[in-house]
């Protein structure tokens, strides 16, 4: 296909879809680079060690918890167990769950700057219905918890379903990728 | 027509997209969405384009001519309207869009919006029965505030367990809020006054189009842990927009996302560049957004008695490329059902009002 056909193709899918939400960024020849969970990470591996941050249940701040994961060297592989743990929700009384019920992670990959970009289900921000309150610490407890264990994440992007959003609940610019907060 | 920051700001990344591929679409006419809304004091029209495309407006004889650089498709080419300001529209040659204006229409106020790329036409003028109100520019020079109550439609915001929702709450304050600054010489603008879905970008566009003095953007925190209460004052914050995580921003949507260059919510190949403008914009009034905050959250604390959450500083998306200080308001937690009560009383509410205007107005006379 030629350019000019390519862009014209672009151009009549924009017009039919103006008001309603993209369409999602399907993995094709071009996909992101270091796509995540891409080999099973062998069970019979060495442990390590994470710290996991949760909104705390009584103050409004991220406490945190350690989990156990496999060791692995491979930043994709680890960054994507620590969010299924994280997604698998407190074991102490002291810490509420990060993400509204139902969330997945659907991919997580890592750029070379240090910029990683989580894509999760949409019950991330459909069911972040609250105020700004709940929405910082949901936020903040995935870019924390992925930036405390993975050494080459700096910042994180979020994706809903696979597109980009202006906000996940009303509040919060998350049109592109945040740093920590370890002071959260 | 009104020249704003809005379409300055805009205009940069407006230029580039549309000289580039000039060229090679030369020949393809540009599909353009017409909506036109009647509904409220003023006719909004809003002309949603494919790609951006810097489009001049003329006003001439009762016509209102849109001329753009390349072949325009509108979805409705002609239409007849049962409306005072605007009779309807047509199509003159293949680049240009004739608004046929009403006896009733007296100006139009014009400003570009971005993700999807719009145009937007608020016509003023007197419908008969009706006078002209809703968010428009005043014509007086008078210092301008403008106020945005969070939420609204069916976008509820947060609500709390006996059923108070977070919109009209917040509607509420700022209506109190509105006569208060007004007795000081002000305009008040408010983004809605009415129970409307309303977008971010729009309220911020809607505060540049005003050249307002002040953004504040009030709403009420709600919160898992019911116990939260208190109010807090925000502003944007710097970590959101330190130099390095923009740049990898905008260089990084480019190389990890290449499906999305062309779609409307990543706002085509200068999405990056156009976040790093209007991060600026709010950056060079962060020092007296913090001191607006400081002043509200100490009102709010003495006048309205809540328990202090204190100044706090977030990457809010409203408060994101608006051309004066800004702030954001968390007046109570609607979470909390002691303070859910507060806000259904009147005499809380005004007192809450209150505070902000005694804020608002101390920090003019600083």
């Amino acid at each position: 296909m030629s350019l000019r056909a390519l862009l014209a193709a672009a151009a009549l899918a924009l017009a039919g879809c103006a008001g309603s939400p993209p369409a999602a960024p399907e993995g094709g020849s071009k996909a992101p680079a270091a796509p995540a969970a891409a080999a099973p990470v062998d069970p019979s591996s060495p442990k390590t060690e994470i710290t996991l941050y949760f909104p705390s249940a009584t103050e409004d701040k991220l406490v945190t918890e350690t989990r156990e994961i496999v060791d692995t060297a491979r930043p994709a592989e680890r960054g994507t167990q620590v969010l299924v743990a994280l997604l698998s929700g407190p074991q102490g009384e002291g810490a509420l769950p990060a993400v509204p019920e139902g969330t997945t992670l659907r991919q997580l990959w890592i750029g070379k700057s240090g910029t990683a970009w989580a894509d999760f289900s949409p019950e991330l921000s459909d069911g972040l219905v609250g105020g700004s309150d709940d929405e910082l610490l949901t936020l903040y407890a995935i870019v924390n918890s992925l930036a405390a264990n993975v050494p080459q994440i700096k910042r994180v992007g979020l994706l809903v379903g696979g597109r980009e959003r202006d906000t996940l609940g009303g509040h919060v610019d998350v049109r592109r990728p945040l740093p920590p907060r370890p002071e959260l | 027509m009104t020249s704003s920051a809005v379409s300055q700001f805009a205009s940069v990344r407006l230029v580039a997209p549309a000289f580039l591929l000039a060229a090679v679409l030369a020949a393809e006419p540009v599909a353009v969405r017409i909506a036109a809304d009647a509904s409220s004091g003023s006719t909004r029209l809003v002309l949603t384009f494919a790609k951006p495309l810097a489009c001049t407006t003329m006003e001439a004889a009762g016509k209102l001519r849109i001329a753009c650089p390349e072949p325009i498709a509108p979805d409705a080419p002609s239409r007849t309207l049962d409306d005072p300001i605007l009779s309807g529209w047509s199509a003159e040659g293949d680049r240009t869009l004739v608004l046929a204006l009403g006896p009733g229409y007296r100006r139009a106020d014009t400003f570009e919006l971005s993700n999807p790329p719009r145009l937007v036409l608020d016509l003023q003028g007197d419908r008969a029965g009706s006078t002209s109100r809703g968010p428009s520019a005043p014509t007086v020079a008078q210092p301008v505030i403008v106020l945005d109550p969070g939420h609204g439609g069916v976008e509820t915001g947060a609500i709390g367990s006996s059923g108070l929702e977070e919109k009209d709450v917040t509607l509420d304050i700022a209506r109190r809020l509105k006569p208060l600054l007004e007795k000081h010489g002000v305009t008040v603008v408010l983004t809605r006054d009415e129970d409307r879905v309303l977008p971010l970008d729009d309220r911020t566009a809607i505060a540049n189009q005003n050249r307002a003095e002040l953004f504040v953007s009030i709403h009420v925190n709600a919160s898992k842990r019911k116990s939260a209460l208190g109010a807090e004052t925000y502003f944007l914050s710097t970590d959101a927009t330190d130099d390095e995580a923009r740049t990898l921003a905008a260089l990084e949507n480019k190389a990890y996302a290449p499906q999305q260059v062309a779609t409307p919510a990543s706002g085509g190949p200068d999405r990056g560049l156009e976040l790093i403008l209007w991060d600026l914009a709010q950056n060079s009034y962060l020092a007296e957004s913090s001191r607006l905050a400081e002043r509200v959250q100490h009102e709010m604390n003495t006048l309205a008695g809540t328990k202090d959450r204190g100044v706090r500083q977030a990457p809010f998306r409203v408060l994101m490329g608006a051309t004066m200080p800004a702030i954001l308001v968390e007046a109570a937690f609607i979470s909390n059902p002691a303070e859910e009560s507060r806000l259904k009383d009147a005499a809380a509410k005004d007192k809450i009002a209150e505070a902000i205007a005694r804020a608002i107005v101390e920090y003019r006379t600083q």
